[in-house]
This record gives structure tokens, C-alpha cells and sequence, in this order.
């Protein structure tokens, strides 16, 4: 493979060359400057929603401030990362996001590192979902299923299975659940002969697998060997379609497979 | 019929004018949304049952809009040799009387609004005369068209046609001059000179920030891949105004002729009409415009003979506001979400399906058939210093003409309001002009004599955007005014950054605490505070110019928020829970 063309950037004052292609977030990474991030992940493609990640960028003389995370270097550009306007914006962003989620971790820890207090003169919201996308993105991009999309627009913006019913194409693996920074997504394993009530009205009994943000409740699939349960029943079938594995590939689970 | 040369293109322009002055009476019924909206087909229904009872030789054809809306549902009417008279305001039951007076080769005066001797064209120079020699006295009675305030300080370019035409007819088209700037772009210049040309002209981008247009031709026709696209935006979404609807009903060729042009110049060979949700009838119209086009051979394979070949498809929106932004708007044509992203790249490097696309306002490529056949040099003699050309305005609200009209830019608003909007109903007094929609913002009575260009707006806090003028009095309140854009920009952000989605959310709860007298002390300041950031850190500029109005109003009305915060009280009367408590008392 042919090397990538290398560009020149500087970043608060630091010289780097990166390949062409590198953003700005990834190469202020690499000269161990901190930018802040919520919407954005290493593993996904860049969105650019939260505006957390700003910096400044200097480029043929106009100066900009732009979202690091999606913005690819050019030579010859200077970056600065801790401006007055943009240390103001990244605490208005916590400030707004303190008005929507105020009880998300990674939001209260973000306002202790940046001293933001969650303003006083509007009401909570209460809503965990602050429409990052990160769900939604590894659904399509690292999963390949995309049961997932934002619903909606402007403020009532959210992820969202189709029409807000349960999801005909979740295989319920839990990837949004744990790429969640808010923790807005609630997925639970109910145990043998444990019922719960879907939003449709549908029981399901346990063994099963319950993700209420998308309104699923899957059926888990039990080891031959052990007994126990241990994938959504649903899932597997989507890997042995999809890989074109044996049918009887997933009869036996992980661990028995291992002893 | 495929037209290859410029005989062929004189003989469609014969018949062209064959239609468009015929030896017989022709009755024109304008037949765009907003005639309809006042009844205009039933007018023309009535019309042409009348004609046919009294077994009359003349024909009533539909025509675009001519921009007078406070007069609508409007007609004219051309009798051989006599002046072309219209009529304003005419109902179904006024029309036999109105047959009555053309059969007996008069006209109907207490309805005429004025008459029009000669008629000039634009495109082809010169004029064409109704009438030579005495006028009757019969119709001397109505002032002639050049003679009518609400016409005067207009130059009609971009809507040259408007009202003129049977937008359903390319050949009416062809006949005032249409397609023969195709002509020349294609057959007798070079690529580089049209975009050059343009360029000289100096003409801008006719919504948003007022980009040259020649300078994005020029930076896409350079950008690398042999695939590039070219895209018509025609998705005005502020609320309340339509000249894009308008211009797209009334005149969709010319539009179609400036894409080709533009496609010709960028070096694209396949481009998109973009258009909104809720145009329906401007959609069959430009379907109809490109299945003519194709026709006669304006589009598809080697155009006019000259080698170049181009298809266009019209697009059909959802109708989001933040569609009209570029890359929303791209996102939208290509099956996604109508989210913007962020520039760079631009469009011109990286557009639709990553390939380099040039996105026009609607207006800006109806001028395009203008510059190439006037020239550059006739096109920047026209306008201000740094904005050349005419802007179409949508003219609302408090005055006495509502209408659609067009400008030559560096005209002042009182010109605007006063002479062509004949001033305020009842002579009241004049309190500011929004201009630009929800990404402008008002302009105080002082500023009244601000000569109208990008720059100009743009220093007093304000924006040329699409174009709306709503004229307010003093029973407006700027309060409520900007609860309604920060309301109206609330449900169009898409949602994707965080300053708009939730800052502009909460403001919006500010003011409209404010209007309930629950407004707090300290709000003005921290909806500045807000303002100024949303401004900054927002990913679009629908989030970048959403708080606009409200910055402008703050800075020419900040009292009025002060008496709401203090006082309770809304000093126009207007915000209701205050007004009731004040009367309660």
C-alpha cells in the first residue's frame, strides 16, 4: 500500500504532520491535547450535533470555528483549541445539555471539569436521550442492521425505533446500550419464568432480552449442553443467515464451546 | 421538432408571438397560487362562459402572476390596435359586464387599473406597441402602466415574464427572447467566458450570505472529477412570503434556461430542480417546462447542436425549512435526513454523492438568461455598489400595496414602502420593517432611508435572506413577533447541533415568559448572552441566523422587553395574558 500524502497542520503552536484524511480531534490526540466529545466515537463515523468538540481553524487567512471531530487537516492550517469563544460555547453546550439531562454522568462530570453549574432559570427536562446519535450510528455502521434512526426534528429530535414501535429488525446485541454515553437506553435480561409487559401489550416471559427504548423483548436462546440461556434467539439467526454459518452453529454457547 | 440553429429558434419565436399578441381579443387571467387563492379560476371559468354565450371571438388564457396581490384577482386584456387595459379585483358576477364593454370594442373604467401603450421586452430590445397613432378617449380615462406608483420605481428582470406569458407555452417564451441566451452561451462562447461573464456582472447569490455567483462557478469547473451536478433550490421556506412559488409558477423556462446555462459553464451534464413541498402547481409547471424543453431540444442530447448534452429531474422536498441550506438540501435529494453538515468541503468540491455540485437560488439563475444576452457591462450598471441587479421582495404586512415586487437594488425601504407600497393603511405610522424572515431582523423607522443591499442589512442587524419585507405599525409588539420566529425556528431546526436544538428551545421559553409577564430581570441579558452563542457555535446557518431577530430587536426595541419585564404590560397590546390583567384592573 502507498503511503498517504502527509499534511502540516499546527496546533496550539505545536507543529504536526498527520496523512491527509486525519481530523483535527484525531491529530490534537496524538500531541496529547484534550478536546471534549459526547457525540463523537473513534469507531463511528463523525456527526458533528454536539458542538463540544469546537476549535478554532485558521485557513487561507478566514478564521472559522468548526467541529474537530469531522474536519480533515489541509496544510497549512492553525488550530487553536482553547479560545475565549470557544471555551465559552463548549460550557454553553454543557450548560443547555445540564437543562435536558441533568442527572447523566458523563454530563455532570463534564460540567465539574469545565466549572459549568446547571442553569437555574429553566425547568429540567429530564430527558437522557440528547439526540448524540451514537445509537443510531452503530446500529448501521458497526452492527450493519440500522433498527434504529432519529425520529422527529428540531427539540422532540431522538432516537427512535420505526413509528416508535417495537423494531422488527433489532437483534437486540446491545451495542447502542453500551455506547450510550448518557445511559439513555435500558436493556435488561429477564430470568427464567420473569414477565414483563411490552409497550404494545405483547408478555414476554423470561428467559428473554427487554430493550425498552426500542420496545423489544427477545426470546434467548438456550446451550444444549449447559442449558443455560445466552444470545436472543433472533440474533442468531441474523449471524447464521448473515456469515452463512451451519445451522446448528449456535446450539452450543461460548463457554461450553471453549471447554 | 428539435430547434438547431437560430433559424429555428426565430421561427419558434414567430409563433411565439403569434400567441402572444394575437389579431384577435385575448383575455389573460393570471393563474398563479396567489390569484387562485382569490378565485381567479372561477373568474376565468366565468370568462370563458360568458364568451361562448355571446358567441365572441376571443381567446382567455391562463398567465403567471404580476405581482398585484392587493388587487387580485386581476385581468388583462388586449383588443387589436387598442391599448392593453387590466382590471383589478373582478369577481365572477362582474364579468358579463366587463364582455359587455370588450364586445363593444370599450372598456369597463370603474374596474381598469391602468393601461399599457407599449410593452418593453427585456430580452428582444425595443418594445412592443398595443396601440399606434390616437389613443380613444374611451381609454384614456386609466393612467398608463409607466405612469402607476406601484410599477415606477420597479425593474422588472427576473420576473420579466411574469405575468406576461402563458408559463405553460415555451414558444411565448421563446417569443420574448427566452432560449436565444442558450443560444449564444452554447453555440458562441466558451465555458470560461459565460462563467467570466457572470462573473463581471457581478451578480450574487440571491438568498443567504449573497455569494458571487461566479466565483462558485468558477471554484466548481475547476474542482477535479468528471462528474459534477448543478442544483435549483427552490425551497423558500420563510413564513408568509412566496416569490420563489411565484416565479416558479409564472415563469418556470426561465429558470430552466439559466440551469442550462449554468450546467453548460460548471461543465455538469446532469442536474436537479429541487423543489419544496406544497409547490404543486409550480411542479407541474416546470414538469411541463422540461418535457417542452426536450421537446424542442433545450435538453437531452447535443443541445441546439452544439455538442453539449444535460438532463435535469425535478426533486420534490419534504418542506423543512433547513432544507434550503446546501448541504441539508443535498442530504435531502439523496435519500437522508435533511441535516446539514459541516463545510468544508463545499459543495463545489464535494456535493451531491461526493461529486462537485453548484446549488443557485431560484432568482439568482433567472437572471442568468439576462447577463448572457444584455451583458455583463448593462447587468452592473444596474444596482449598488457591491450588489448588482434587482431583488425580488416579497412586500407584506401593514401597508397599503401587498404585493410581489421587484427592485433595482440600493433602493431605499421608504421607497419601497411608501411609493411602491403606497405607505401605511389609515396613515398611521410606519414602526419597523422585518427583512429576511427568521434569519433577518427589524429595521427601526429611523433606518427607513437604508438603501436595500446585502451589506446595508447585514450592518444594521438585518438580512437581504429570500426576501420577505413585512411592514409593521404601531399595533405590532417586538416581543411577540420574535416569540413567533423563535417558535417558527423551534419546529424547523433539525435537531442535529445542540445550540439550536436546545438553545434555541430555550429561548424561546424566555420570551414567551416574557409575553405572559413571567419575565425575570435578568433575561434580556441572558438572551443576549444565549443569542451570542447560538450565533457561534451552531452547525448551520439556519442555527447561526436563527437568533438574528431576536439581536435585531433587542437592539432597536429593548425597551419594549424592559416595559414586559417591569411594567407587565405589553405597550402594543398585543401579548394577552398582560393585556387581560391591565383591563382586569
Amino acid at each position: 500500500m502507498m503511503a498517504k500524502k502527509m499534511v502540516t497542520l499546527r496546533i496550539d503552536g505545536r507543529d504536526i504532520g498527520v496523512p491527509k484524511g486525519t481530523t483535527i480531534l484525531e491529530a490534537a490526540r496524538k500531541l496529547d491535547i484534550r478536546i471534549p466529545t459526547l457525540c463523537y466515537h473513534e469507531a463511528l463515523t463523525p456527526y458533528g450535533g454536539c458542538r463540544l468538540c469546537l476549535v478554532e481553524v485558521t485557513r487561507n487567512g478566514v478564521t472559522q470555528i468548526v467541529s474537530s471531530c469531522g474536519y480533515e487537516v489541509a496544510d497549512g492550517i492553525e488550530v487553536k483549541t482553547e479560545t475565549d469563544m470557544v471555551l465559552e460555547i463548549r460550557r454553553f453546550v454543557i450548560e443547555l445539555l445540564l437543562t435536558e439531562a441533568p442527572e447523566a454522568k458523563v454530563l455532570k462530570d463534564l460540567a465539574l471539569e469545565m466549572g459549568v453549574k446547571a442553569p437555574k432559570r429553566f425547568k429540567a427536562r429530564n430527558e437522557l436521550c440528547i439526540a448524540c446519535g451514537q445509537c443510531i450510528r452503530a446500529c448501521r455502521e458497526i452492527v450493519g442492521v440500522s433498527a434504529i434512526d432519529f425520529a422527529k426534528r428540531g427539540y422532540e429530535k431522538k432516537a427512535a425505533s420505526p413509528f416508535f414501535e417495537r423494531s422488527q429488525e433489532c437483534i437486540g446485541c446491545g451495542t447502542c446500550f453500551t455506547i450510550c454515553p448518557t445511559g439513555a437506553i435500558t436493556l435488561k435480561d429477564l430470568a427464567e419464568g420473569e414477565k414483563t409487559v411490552l409497550p404494545d401489550g405483547i408478555e414476554v416471559t423470561g428467559p428473554a432480552r427487554i430493550i425498552d427504548n426500542w420496545k423489544v423483548g427477545l426470546e434467548m436462546k438456550r446451550c444444549k449442553q449447559c442449558g443455560e440461556p445466552f444470545a436472543p434467539q433472533f440474533q442468531l439467526e441474523y449471524f447464521t443467515k448473515k456469515v452463512k454459518l451451519p445451522e446448528d452453529f449456535f446450539d452450543v454457547c461460548m463457554q461450553c464451546r471453549a471447554l | 421538432m428539435k430547434v438547431s440553429n437560430r433559424k429555428d429558434l426565430e421561427k419558434l419565436k414567430r409563433e411565439g408571438m403569434a400567441s402572444l399578441f394575437p389579431g384577435t381579443i385575448k383575455i389573460m387571467v393570471g393563474m398563479a397560487t396567489c390569484c387562485l387563492a382569490k378565485g381567479s379560476d372561477r373568474v376565468m371559468n366565468a370568462l370563458e362562459n360568458e364568451i361562448k354565450k355571446r358567441g365572441l371571438k376571443a381567446s382567455v388564457v391562463p398567465v403567471g402572476c404580476i405581482g398585484l396581490c392587493y388587487k387580485e384577482p386581476t385581468i388583462e386584456v388586449i383588443q387589436p390596435g387598442k391599448p392593453k387595459v387590466t382590471y383589478g379585483e373582478i369577481t365572477p358576477d362582474k364579468v358579463p359586464q366587463i364582455v359587455e364593454a370588450i364586445a363593444q370594442g370599450g372598456v369597463k373604467r370603474e374596474w381598469v387599473l391602468y393601461r399599457t401603450d407599449r410593452e418593453k421586452l427585456l430580452l428582444n430590445g425595443g418594445a412592443h406597441a398595443y396601440c399606434s397613432g390616437k389613443i380613444s378617449v374611451l381609454f384614456k380615462g386609466p393612467h398608463e402602466y409607466s405612469d402607476i406608483p406601484f410599477f415606477k420605481k420597479q425593474l422588472k428582470i427576473v420576473l420579466r415574464n411574469s405575468g406576461y406569458i402563458n408559463p405553460e407555452s415555451i414558444e411565448e417564451y421563446v417569443a420574448r427572447g427566452g432560449y436565444f441566451s442558450l443560444l449564444k452561451a452554447l453555440t458562441k462562447m466558451k465555458p470560461e467566458e459565460v462563467i467570466s461573464e457572470v462573473t463581471r456582472a457581478g451578480l450574487r447569490g440571491r438568498s443567504g450570505g449573497g455569494f458571487p455567483t461566479g466565483v462558485k462557478w468558477l471554484s466548481c469547473s475547476k474542482a477535479e472529477g468528471k462528474k459534477k451536478y448543478i442544483i435549483c433550490n427552490i425551497s423558500e421556506g420563510d413564513p408568509g412570503i412566496g416569490m420563489h412559488k411565484s416565479l416558479l409558477e409564472s415563469d418556470p423556462h426561465s429558470i430552466l434556461e439559466g440551469l442550462i446555462i449554468g450546467a453548460y459553464a460548471i461543465g455538469a451534464k446532469e442536474g436537479y430542480i429541487y423543489i419544496s413541498s406544497g409547490y404543486a402547481l409550480g411542479v407541474k409547471r416546470m414538469e411541463k417546462a422540461i418535457k417542452g424543453a426536450k421537446i424542442y431540444g433545450f435538453l437531452g442530447k447535443n443541445i441546439l447542436n452544439s455538442g453539449f448534452d444535460f438532463t435535469v429531474k425535478v426533486k420534490e422536498g419534504g418542506g423543512a425549512y433547513v432544507c434550503g441550506e446546501e448541504t441539508a438540501l443535498i442530504k435531502s435529494i439523496e435519500g437522508e435526513w435533511g441535516e446539514p453538515r459541516q463545510r468544508p468541503p463545499y459543495p463545489a468540491e464535494s456535493g451531491l454523492w461526493g461529486k462537485p455540485t453548484v446549488i443557485n437560488n431560484v432568482e439568482t439563475l433567472a437572471n442568468i438568461p439576462v447577463i448572457i444576452t444584455r451583458g455583463a457591462r448593462w447587468f452592473s450598471s444596474i444596482g449598488s455598489e457591491k450588489s448588482k441587479g434587482t431583488k425580488v421582495f416579497s412586500l407584506v404586512g401593514e401597508v397599503n400595496r401587498v404585493g410581489l415586487i421587484e427592485v433595482p437594488m440600493g433602493i431605499t425601504l421608504k421607497e419601497i414602502i411608501y411609493d411602491i407600497g403606497g405607505g401605511i393603511p389609515k396613515g398611521k405610522a410606519l414602526k419597523a420593517v422585518q427583512a429576511g424572515g427568521p434569519a433577518g431582523g427589524c429595521i427601526p423607522k429611523k433606518l427607513i432611508n437604508l438603501p436595500v443591499d446585502y451589506e446595508s442589512l447585514a450592518q444594521v442587524g438585518s438580512a437581504m435572506s429570500s426576501g420577505g419585507l413585512i411592514v409593521m405599525d404601531g399595533k405590532t409588539c417586538m416581543v411577540d413577533v420574535n416569540k413567533y420566529f423563535l417558535s417558527f425556528l423551534e419546529g424547523e431546526s433539525c435537531g442535529k447541533c445542540t445550540p439550536c436544538r436546545v438553545g434555541v428551545r430555550r429561548m424561546r421559553e424566555i420570551i414567551t415568559d416574557i409575553c405572559e409577564g413571567k419575565g425575570k430581570r435578568e433575561d434580556v441579558p441572558l438572551l443576549e448572552r444565549m443569542a451570542r452563542l447560538i450565533k457561534e457555535g451552531a452547525l448551520c446557518n439556519l442555527g447561526k441566523t436563527a437568533p438574528n431577530p431576536i439581536l435585531a430587536s433587542l437592539r432597536y426595541f429593548r425597551d419594549e422587553y424592559l416595559v414586559h419585564i417591569r411594567d407587565r404590560k405589553c405597550p402594543a397590546g398585543v401579548c394577552r395574558p398582560i393585556r387581560t390583567r391591565s383591563i382586569g384592573k
